[in-house]
Order: structure tokens, then C-alpha cells, then sequence
């Protein structure tokens, strides 16, 4: 009788125990990943080889030799490889930059229009969110490519708007006249204007906390925009002319140009994302219980109030996540402007692979780029909405 | 009798009057939307109807037409949707789209029921049928003439890419996100979580150029890869990284208990991932995974940057016809119809997913 009681042994498969360091299989993942490499870099190598080109990242100092129909950065054809690829990010930034705007304005509007009480502003809120949702980017950005090619006016018949001069192959406004003065002007004023402007808001939000005092802040931010300019332009004595559009001949003299690729993307995608973002905001109000404006109508608070106090705070807790998402969306979604010969990141890259026969160079290094960019925008953005989020108890922030 | 009706009546509107009135920024709103909404159908109706060209009209009146050109639609209709196939030919690719349109909506009607066949059978059937999409497309087989997949052009080009890439990334993504889920083994967890964020932080451009331009360096010397099958290829990596978010954030929705009960019945990881955590997971996230369906359903027509020439190319080389003057706008036109038809019976199942969902989670509380 003195056999034990046998028990048998539960398998513990489960997914949630930690287990050892390291188990089995995970060494067999790493070996496996570590041979596809290696397999993989063999053939590359020896393809590459074959091919008469030595693998490597040298290409990036040679001259590129071709051009771009629109550069931020100063970029000629004698430029480097490395240098195509920097201004291609410029363009990428600047597009992504116009198409956020333009995608924000129309989903806070279209968003507003979904939830406001008239139904016919309904009806078409969301008659533009399903057209839009259900038409692929490239096809929406194609039909405004080809409606502002064909409908607009040539450039020797272009609409002088007022300030603006309208026409297929680009769109020119009045800009600051060439001179380094008024370059270094305009930067410095961007960068120290908000510099100063946060810094000042961090410094009364903080005296707030302490003493429970409101500073003055929007007053200041004003004088801020206004006398930072004036101080710096006598300090540089930058002549600050205006320089006008005029046709000359066959193109426009003057100004600055927007061209039509540019615009088409910027509008193209600001419209697809303003359809989403749109969606998300109308969630994210219906989503605020009823109870809620009424408690706050018992209460006292005037519309202005409750929307300010009790409905945004709400609101941007359930939307700040998903609008973040659709930012990063908008980034990566700028690379469909090669379909249109805007010279963007995607499209440098897709030249300079044309050019040197290095894709694997080329892509490591663009999708690098994308990878950074879209991470250093969610993190900022994540950073800057942090305040939005659930607070659960008594916490600070 | 009749009085008292009209005093209801006319107090009924004058009761409207007032509300308009006691708020005139929702009236003007009102009047304003709905003013925008004529105006957009006014101008819809005008180049679709009014100013059009009839269809049997002669095409030369198109030049100068203000509205739509219908002796254009009449007459490329069949090269947007079908390309360069070889015109005598062209019932193939009738075919392969009839075949794949019909796997996806009995798909879509499986999913909206909820009523799946045998899983073996139901993977046969899509396994057959992209396999047939392949021999009837490129021919060279039971006396099919050879056609060069270059020549393979439209609506087969979107629907082949798109089916196969989403059919076959799905199994992919379920793979990566029960990697990224379990945590016993740190390096597979690790990997999978790797690749699936640097997958969603790249666009899909990107890999579409990886497909067409590194996939073939990486194969073994005097291997070549054609477009038509290196571009699903990359289709099927992305599309998965994006699959598996979804079902992971099906299987993190689930209750821990479900885990720990499948564990102490004595059920290993697969069994428990098979019959007690996917299906749970999976109907969790099906309106998630039907989102992600459509935009990638929609963005396999990002293809054309590669030089593949689906629905948008086509219509690009139909409108590029010299003898027919410039007829972009009618032949992005009739693209875009096909995706609205399309998007939205995609959409329609996502909806109805959504309030199943929203049922049960009621049913269940």
C-alpha cells in the first residue's frame, strides 16, 4: 500500500506564465531569422556582384544627376545622392504638413456638421464621409489631378485673383523677395515666437498651480507675434519687400510657386483624411453621454461653458488615440504623390533605384526614414495629448 | 371637423416656425447645407445628364460637350475593365473575376450569417480557386493560349491581388498576433511585436517597391520573380502586420479566465488557441477586421505606381487614346463607381458584424 497517488501532470502551456529565460522554441526563432538573413545576404551579395556593383552605402556621396521639379532645400543636379534624398524629405514634410492642416479644418467642420441639429447639414456630412471612405486615395487624388490639369487655365491665360495667379502648372502668391536677410528673418521669428510663446504658457500655467492666479496669456502671445518680428527685422535690417507673381512669356516671374502636384496632394489627402477624422469625432460626441449636458445645464453652465468644460474634455479622451493614428496615417499616405510626379521621399527613392540599380540600399534607407518619422510624430503627439487622457483618481499629471 | 385639422395643422407649422427662429444658427446652417447639397446634385445631374452626350450619339460631339461623354463608357468600358488581354480572349478574365467575386461575397454572406462550412473545405475552395485565377489568366494549359502577365490587365489585376494578398495575409496575421499574445517564449514574442510595428510605420508604397525592386535580389542567382507574384507577395507582409493588430486586440479584449479555464481542462496552447481563444478573439475583432479588409482592399490599387495596370490604369491608357480627346474625368469616373459599388457592400458587412456584436455584448450583460 504504498503506492502514491498518481497525479497527472497539467500540461502548462498557457500563454500568460512566464517561462524560462529562454525556451526552445525561441532559440529556433533565432536561428531560423539569423539563416534567412544570412541566405538572404548571400544572394543579395552575389547578385549585386554579378551585376557589376559593389554593395554599400558609398553611392550616397555621388553625384545624383537629375533633377527636381520643386526642391525647399537648395538641390541642383550636380548634387549629391544624399542630398536628392533630404530635399525629397523636405517635400514629404511640407506636403504632410499642408494636407494635416487642410485635413483637421475639414474634419472639425464636417465632424461638427454630423452631430449639429439641422438635418440637412447631417445628410451631407455624411453623404462626404461614405463617397470618401469608399473611393481608394490614389483614385481621389488622380480625379483632382486630372479635373485641375484640364479645367484650369494654362499659364498664359492665368486668373489673377488678387494677390493669388492661378494656373494648371502651379499656383504663385506674393513672398518675401529673395535675400538671405528675409530667409533668416522668417525663420528666426517662427522659431522664437513659439519658443517664447510656450515658454510663457509653461510659466503661467505653473504660477497658476502656485498662487491660483490667471496670467494674461493670449494678450502676451499677441504682443509676442507682433514685436519679436519688428525687433528682429531692424536687428537684421532685412528689407522685407514683397515680391508679386507677373507673367512673363511662358511662366510667371516672382512670388512663390505652389505647384499644382503640391497642391492636388495636399488637397487630395486632406480631404480623404478629413473624411476619417470626421468619423472619429462624430464617435467620439455621440459618445458623451446625454446626462452629462443636462447635469451640466442643471448646474448652471452656459452652452459655451459646457462644451469647454464638460463635452471636450470627454470627447478628446476617446478621439486624441484614433486622431493620432490618422496623423501617422496622413505621413505614410504621402508617399501615393509619386503617382503624380510630386517629387516627394518615395519618389527620389524610386529614381535614384532607376538610376543606380540599389534597391536594397535605396529602401532601407527610405523606409528607415518613414519608420523615424512616423515614430517622432506619434511620440510628439502623444506627448502633447497626454493630458487629455483618462486620469483615473486623484493622480497629477 | 375640417377647422380643427387646420388649426392642428397650422399650429404644427407655426410650432416649426418658432424653433426655427428661437435658433437661427441651425436654421441658417439648414439652409445653407442644404443649399451646398442641390447645388452638388444640381452640378452631378447637369454633367451626367443635362450637358451629356447620349450614349449613341456620335463621339465627335464630346470635344465639345460640357457634360459626361456616354459614347466613351459605351465603348471603353470593356478595355477599362479587361486592358490589353487579347480582345478574343477576354471571356478569361470574365471568368476569373466572376470566380473571385463570387468567393469573396459567399465569404462576406458566410461572415455576415455567421455560419462557416468546414474550415479544410472552405481553405480548399480559395486555394482552388486562386490556383485556377492562375492558369485560366496566364493560359499555356488544356489548349489555353499563353498570355504574357503584362497583357493581364483591370479588374482580374485588382481582384487577384487583392483576394489572394488578403486570403492568404489573414492566416499570416492570426500566426503573428498569437506570437505577439503569448509571452512564454520572449524572443518570438519580441520578434513578431517587431516586425508588426515597423510594418504599420511604413506606407505600403514602400513595400510595394521592396517586392518589385529587392525580392527579386534576395533569390538564389538566375531566379527571377515576376511582378504579378512579387507584388502579392509584399501585399501579404504588410497586410498581416495589420491583421494581427486586429486579432491581438480581439484576444487581449478576451477575459483571462477563458485562458485558465482551456488550461486547467487540459488543453495545450494550440488546442486552446484553436477551439476556446481564436473563435472568441476573432468574432471580437471581426468589424476591426473588416475595416482593415476595405483599406486594404482599396489600396491594392496603389499598385499602379509599380506599373501593374489595374482598374486605375486602364483607365488612364482608355482616356489616353488620342482619338478620343480627353475624357479623364468619365473614365475615373467609371472606376470609381465600380469601388463605391464595391466599398460599400464591404462596408454593409462590417456594419451588420458591428450590431451583431453589439447584440451579443447585450445578450451577455
Amino acid at each position: 500500500m504504498d503506492r502514491k497517488l498518481q497525479i497527472p501532470r497539467v500540461p502548462q502551456d498557457g500563454p500568460p506564465k512566464a517561462g524560462p529565460a529562454v525556451s526552445l522554441a525561441d532559440i529556433g526563432v533565432g536561428l531560423a531569422i539569423l539563416a534567412a538573413v544570412a541566405v538572404i545576404a548571400f544572394n543579395v551579395h552575389s547578385n549585386m556582384l554579378a551585376a557589376g556593383i559593389r554593395p554599400g552605402f558609398a553611392f550616397l556621396t555621388q553625384q545624383a544627376g537629375f533633377d527636381l521639379s520643386e526642391t525647399l532645400i537648395p538641390y541642383g543636379a550636380n548634387d549629391s545622392y544624399l542630398r536628392a534624398i533630404l530635399a525629397g524629405l523636405a517635400n514629404t514634410v511640407v506636403v504632410a504638413a499642408a494636407s494635416l492642416v487642410i485635413a483637421s479644418l475639414a474634419g472639425l467642420l464636417l465632424g461638427l456638421l454630423s452631430v449639429s441639429a439641422s438635418p440637412a447639414a447631417r445628410f451631407f456630412a455624411l453623404a462626404y464621409v461614405e463617397l470618401f471612405r469608399n473611393l481608394p486615395k490614389i483614385l481621389v487624388l488622380l480625379i483632382i489631378f486630372v479635373t485641375a490639369v484640364n479645367g484650369l487655365p494654362a499659364i498664359r491665360q492665368a486668373l489673377v485673383l488678387g494677390p493669388f495667379t492661378i494656373s494648371n502648372r502651379a499656383i504663385y502668391l506674393p513672398w518675401l523677395s529673395q535675400d538671405p536677410r528675409n530667409t533668416l528673418w522668417l525663420l528666426a521669428s517662427l522659431f522664437l515666437v513659439c519658443a517664447l510663446i510656450w515658454l510663457w504658457a509653461r510659466h503661467a500655467t505653473r504660477r497658476q498651480a502656485l498662487t491660483g492666479r490667471r496670467m494674461a496669456v493670449l494678450p502676451v502671445a499677441l504682443a509676442l507675434c507682433v514685436a519679436v518680428p519688428t525687433v528682429l527685422a531692424i536687428a537684421l535690417s532685412a528689407p522685407l519687400g514683397l515680391s508679386w507673381p507677373a507673367l512673363a512669356g511662358f511662366s510667371v516671374e516672382g512670388g512663390a510657386a505652389l505647384s499644382i502636384q503640391f497642391c492636388t496632394v495636399a488637397v487630395a489627402l486632406g480631404l480623404y483624411h478629413g473624411a476619417q477624422i470626421a468619423e472619429v469625432l462624430r464617435g467620439g460626441i455621440e459618445a458623451v453621454p446625454k446626462g452629462q449636458i443636462e447635469a451640466a445645464a442643471a448646474l448652471g453652465l452656459k452652452g459655451g461653458q459646457t462644451n469647454r468644460l464638460v463635452i471636450m474634455p470627454q470627447v478628446l479622451r476617446t478621439v486624441v488615440p484614433p486622431l493620432n493614428n490618422q496623423f501617422a496615417n496622413l505621413l505614410k499616405n504621402t508617399s501615393i504623390s509619386i503617382a503624380v510626379g510630386y517629387s516627394d521621399l518615395m519618389s527620389v527613392a524610386g529614381t535614384a533605384i532607376n538610376q543606380t540599380f540599389r534597391p536594397l540600399e535605396t529602401m532601407l534607407i527610405t523606409m528607415s526614414i518613414y519608420l523615424l518619422l512616423c515614430l517622432v510624430l506619434t511620440g510628439v503627439l502623444n506627448h502633447w495629448s497626454a493630458g487629455t487622457r483618462a486620469r483615473e483618481g486623484r493622480g497629477e499629471r | 371637423m375640417s377647422g380643427v385639422t387646420q388649426s392642428i395643422g397650422s399650429g404644427r407649422f407655426s410650432a416649426w416656425l418658432l424653433r426655427q427662429l428661437s435658433r437661427p444658427g441651425a436654421s441658417f446652417l439648414s439652409l445653407a447645407s442644404g443649399g451646398l447639397v442641390l447645388a452638388i446634385l444640381w452640378t452631378v445631374a447637369d454633367w451626367l445628364v443635362l450637358s451629356a452626350v447620349p450614349p449613341l450619339a456620335d463621339p465627335a460631339a464630346c470635344a465639345e460637350a460640357a457634360g459626361a461623354c456616354w459614347p466613351f463608357w459605351m465603348e471603353k468600358s470593356r478595355f477599362i475593365l479587361f486592358g490589353t488581354y487579347p480582345f478574343d480572349e477576354q471571356w478569361r478574365p470574365m471568368l476569373v473575376s466572376l470566380l473571385l467575386l463570387g468567393l469573396s461575397i459567399a465569404t462576406g454572406q458566410m461572415a455576415v450569417s455567421g455560419r462557416w462550412p468546414d474550415m479544410r473545405l472552405f481553405a480548399g475552395l480559395w486555394l482552388a480557386g486562386m490556383a485556377a485565377s492562375f492558369a485560366l489568366m496566364g493560359g499555356g494549359i488544356l489548349g489555353l493560349v499563353t498570355v504574357d502577365a503584362t497583357r493581364w490587365n483591370g479588374l482580374p489585376i485588382l481582384l487577384i491581388l487583392s483576394t489572394i494578398a488578403l486570403a492568404l495575409a489573414l492566416p499570416v496575421g492570426v500566426l503573428l498576433a498569437l506570437a505577439r499574445y503569448q509571452t512564454r517564449h520572449r524572443l518570438l514574442h519580441r520578434a513578431a511585436g517587431a516586425y508588426v510595428e515597423i510594418m504599420r510605420g511604413v506606407p505600403m508604397v514602400t513595400l510595394l517597391f521592396v517586392g518589385v525592386f529587392v525580392l527579386p535580389l534576395t533569390l538564389p542567382k538566375g531566379m527571377a520573380i515576376d511582378p504579378i507574384v512579387a507584388v502579392p507577395i509584399a501585399l501579404v507582409f504588410f497586410h498581416a502586420a495589420y491583421f494581427a493588430e486586429d486579432v491581438r486586440s480581439g484576444l487581449i479584449a478576451l477575459p483571462v479566465g477563458q485562458q485558465e479555464a482551456a488550461s486547467s481542462l487540459g488543453l495545450g496552447f494550440w488546442q486552446s488557441a484553436r477551439l476556446v481563444l481564436l473563435p472568441q478573439a476573432i468574432e471580437r475583432a471581426m468589424p476591426a477586421l473588416v475595416n482593415s479588409t476595405i483599406g486594404a482592399y482599396k489600396d491594392t490599387s496603389l499598385v499602379v505606381i509599380l506599373g501593374l495596370h489595374d482598374l486605375s490604369a486602364t483607365a488612364r491608357m482608355a482616356f489616353s487614346d488620342v482619338a478620343w480627346g480627353n475624357q479623364a474625368l468619365e473614365a475615373y469616373a467609371f472606376v470609381g463607381v465600380w469601388f463605391l459599388i464595391s466599398c460599400s457592400y464591404l462596408s454593409w458587412i462590417g456594419r451588420r458584424l458591428a450590431a451583431r456584436a453589439a447584440q451579443g455584448r447585450n445578450r451577455s450583460v
